[in-house]
């Protein structure tokens, strides 16, 4: 199994992980805490035992003592551990010492001698026979390793002290119920823990199915779908499910109502164009028919022709370029989406054209390398639009400027810009509006045809200008590389 | 204060064993109550010591129910810790026989507390020795291996268990007050022998009637030591009576020692004390202990004139 990040897991295993180590935590500071308790206890009952026995040695082994009778005293200590040993007491030893530190006896007489002062192995068993030896009434304590408990009581006889008795029990006991106790605990954990993973992963899995539902359903919303979650229960999740059913139907009406306004703003639209269509070719029309009647009225007037007949072409010609610029409109919106390099220095010489025989000066930057792809058909369009627009405004000459880069991963930048005579406040928002336009001769369709065409290709437009100090177009374009290859100059 | 006596003759000791034995006597003192109370006359007693083997007391029942019915008279078996006491008891009338060791014997006979019944046969002679033991993984191979060690004696007053091991030591040029770095007394030859099976003495003089017997019926402590010294034999510890018992009781009682062999339960009791026979010896039988015993008390007398302050 691969291994993830707790992060990334799928919320059901986190909650099953979260109850489960929720219960074990419990169940084992419980254990942990039962344990160590139940050890207290035994350890203090086994110091009780530890400080009978050595009291009941002291007692007994006082006369003995006090007689020099060293075998009775052996007895004493081996009768009294093997009944330790049949209560289920393990007497690790039992010894019983003068006051000078020599042997009496030792449960272990060939290890230590009788009469010979006691052996002792390290610093602990120097420090706990220091303590013994100096004891006032019987005590236990426990050995620092935990090995054992030491019971130590005094041996006196009327008054006088004769010695010491030291009785030690295993602490094997201890380490035994505290084994038995971290067992049960963990006896009792495991199925808990079982059972409220088991528990835990139901109820997450419960909940999970709804939010699953309500991921699948927002991701189709976001294709357009609109599937109602179908809900159960009426807890927070299902109550979040409502609220995204609600709003699922809110989106989906604003959605019909936008589509809605889309059409009627299109059919408006194309009745607002088709209305400027009428009006701009009616208004020729009505001269040249004007212009017509007048001359088949007068037929003997010749220098009515001559008169008019400039009239006449001339309408015809402005009814020609509102057709030829409809026409453009019309296949610049069907061109193909076909990308090809970009190319833009071959507009260059069109332009350099233009400007020929008027004091324009133009600054041409293109950074774009051809390995970049475009609708050129429509780019190209475009900049001649714009260029087309700079050196009208530049009636007197000027300078015009231009610049292309790639601006990101997916964008072109390019601006064109003039130093002519600007645009006038009032009309900046209406300049990409069809058949507007500021200049006589114009059929407002320029802009408008731009506009439309960098919508079509995703693009957007800006305009900055200032009455009497130019204006500047920004456009955003998309582009694509060519293959994998690297850009190309 | 140091606990350890130095173990030696003289005034000084004596005089701590009589403290210690006038104290141990009421606390070992375990009678065998009487089988059977036959009215109008106090039971005969017989006292054991650490001369008789005491590790099955329901024998000693068994024994006294057979003396009961031979003399006609009750008889009790009384367990006594020491041989003094027993001296003392017999001396007071307490008793009427008892079991000692010879030089308990001797001791009385000089006394005129007590006078000589019979004497065991053991492995067809009325004869023992005093052995010298130890643990059966200890590199000592002779008494003199054990100086500066731990030793378990039986009684002050025992010949196997006491006298005849510091002659050992006299005779091979040691002092036996401080050849032995600590000794003790176990009262009881039985438990001398588990002294040093149990590694608490380094060795231990001991009867050897009672090492054969303890070989043969309590192999697993006996087993655990080994002889590495004997003596030579002294006469075996004694059946004696008080001097001035009634005489028929004494011839009774004599006769029906003597009568063991003749009937199975006699036999049967003989065995369990791994004896062959009680039989009549003659007081010269015990020459060898008294030769033993005046060496010893010369070698005291010697000691405690050297101590004498002048």
């Amino acid at each position: 199994m691969k291994l993830v990040h707790p992060s990334a897991w799928s919320l059901s295993t986190k909650l099953a992980v979260i109850v489960c180590l929720v219960v074990v935590g419990v169940a084992t500071v419980i254990g942990v805490g039962v344990a160590k308790k139940d050890r207290d206890a035994l350890r203090d009952a086994l110091a009780g035992q530890a400080r009978l026995l050595a009291r009941w040695v002291a007692t007994e082994a006082g006369e003995p003592m006090l007689r020099n009778d060293i075998w009775p005293i052996y007895r004493l200590v081996r009768q009294t551990a093997a009944e330790g040993d049949a209560n289920r007491k393990t007497i690790l030893t039992i010894m019983v010492l003068d006051t000078d530190g020599l042997v009496v006896a030792h449960l272990q007489p060939e290890r230590n001698p009788i009469g010979l002062p006691l052996a002792v192995h390290d610093d602990a068993e120097r420090r706990s026979l220091a303590s013994a030896m100096t004891v006032t009434g019987p005590t236990a304590f426990e050995d620092p390793a935990r090995r054992f408990i030491e019971g130590v009581a005094p041996i006196s006889v009327a008054e006088k002290r004769l010695g010491v008795a030291r009785v030690r029990l295993s602490t094997e006991q201890l380490a035994e119920a505290t084994r038995e106790a971290t067992m049960i605990v963990v006896s009792r954990t495991l199925p808990l823990a079982a059972v409220g993973s088991l528990v835990g992963i139901i109820l997450s899995l419960g909940a999970v199915r709804t939010l699953k539902q309500l991921a699948e359903s927002m991701a189709r919303m976001g294709r357009g779908e609109h599937v109602p979650l179908m809900l159960k229960g009426g807890d927070e999740i299902a109550r979040l499910g409502e609220a995204f059913n609600r709003m699922a139907e809110e989106v989906a009406a604003k959605q019909r109502l936008e589509r809605e306004l889309a059409q009627s703003e299109k059919a408006a639209a194309l009745g607002r164009i088709a209305a400027g269509v009428a009006h701009e070719v009616n208004n020729p029309l009505a001269g040249i028919l004007n212009c017509i009647s007048t001359i088949r009225d007068h037929p003997e007037e010749p220098r009515l022709i001559e008169r008019y007949l400039p009239l006449i072409e001339r309408g015809l010609l402005r009814i020609r370029a509102i057709v030829r610029d409809l026409l453009i409109e019309q296949r610049a919106e069907n061109a193909s989406e076909a990308s090809e390099p970009a190319r833009l220095d071959e507009i260059r010489e069109q332009i350099l054209a233009s400007i020929a025989n008027r004091n324009i000066v133009l600054d041409w930057n293109n950074d774009v390398p051809d390995s970049v792809q475009v609708n050129r058909p429509r780019i190209q369009q475009v900049v001649l639009n714009l260029v087309e627009n700079a050196i009208h405004a530049m009636p007197t000459g000027g300078r015009l400027r231009f610049a292309a880069v790639i601006a990101d991963e997916r964008f072109l930048r390019m601006a064109v810009e003039d130093d002519g005579i600007g645009i006038a406040p009032e009309n900046l928002p209406r300049i990409f509006d069809p058949f507007f336009s500021s200049k006589p001769e114009g059929t407002g369709l320029g802009l408008w045809i731009t506009a439309r065409l960098l919508q079509a290709m995703g693009g957007t437009i800006d305009v900055q200008s200032e009455a009497g100090s130019g204006t500047r177009f920004s456009i955003r374009v998309p582009y694509e590389r060519r293959g994998d290859g690297p850009a190309q100059q | 204060m140091n606990f350890w006596p130095q173990v030696r003759g003289g005034g000084d000791g004596v005089t701590r064993r009589r403290f210690g034995r006038s104290t141990l006597g009421l606390l070992a003192l375990t009678a065998v109550w009487p089988v059977s109370g036959l009215a109008g006359e106090a039971p005969v007693r017989i006292a054991l010591t650490a001369a008789a083997v005491r590790d099955k007391l329901p024998f000693y029942d068994r024994w006294a129910a057979y003396l009961t019915k031979r003399l006609g008279r009750s008889v009790q078996f009384v367990q006594r810790r020491s041989y003094h006491d027993t001296l003392e008891m017999l001396r007071a009338g307490e008793l009427d026989f008892a079991w000692v060791c010879a030089y308990s014997f001797l001791q009385a006979e000089d006394a005129g507390i007590a006078d000589f019944v019979a004497a065991p046969v053991f492995h067809g002679e009325p004869y023992y020795r005093s052995l010298i033991i130890v643990s059966r993984d200890s590199p000592a191979e002779t008494l003199a291996d054990l100086q500066s060690k731990s030793f378990a004696f039986a009684d002050p007053d025992s010949l196997s268990g006491y006298v005849v091991p510091r002659a050992m030591l006299r005779d091979s040029g040691h002092d036996p007050d401080h050849f032995f770095r600590l000794s003790f007394f176990t009262w009881d030859h039985g438990q001398a022998i588990e002294a040093v099976a149990e590694k608490v003495a380094d060795g231990a003089a001991v009867d050897s009637y009672v090492w054969e017997y303890m070989a043969a019926m309590r192999p697993e402590i006996a087993d655990r030591t080994k002889i590495i010294d004997r003596s030579g034999q002294f006469g075996f510890p004694p059946m004696v009576a008080r001097r001035g018992i009634e005489p028929a009781l004494r011839r009774k009682f004599t006769a029906a020692l003597f009568a063991m062999t003749d009937d199975p339960e006699g036999r049967n009791l003989l065995q369990a004390l791994m004896l062959d026979r009680f039989a009549a010896v003659p007081l010269s039988h015990y020459d060898s202990v008294r030769e033993v015993l005046q060496r010893s008390l010369q070698a005291q007398l010697h000691v405690q004139s050297q101590n004498m302050p002048r």
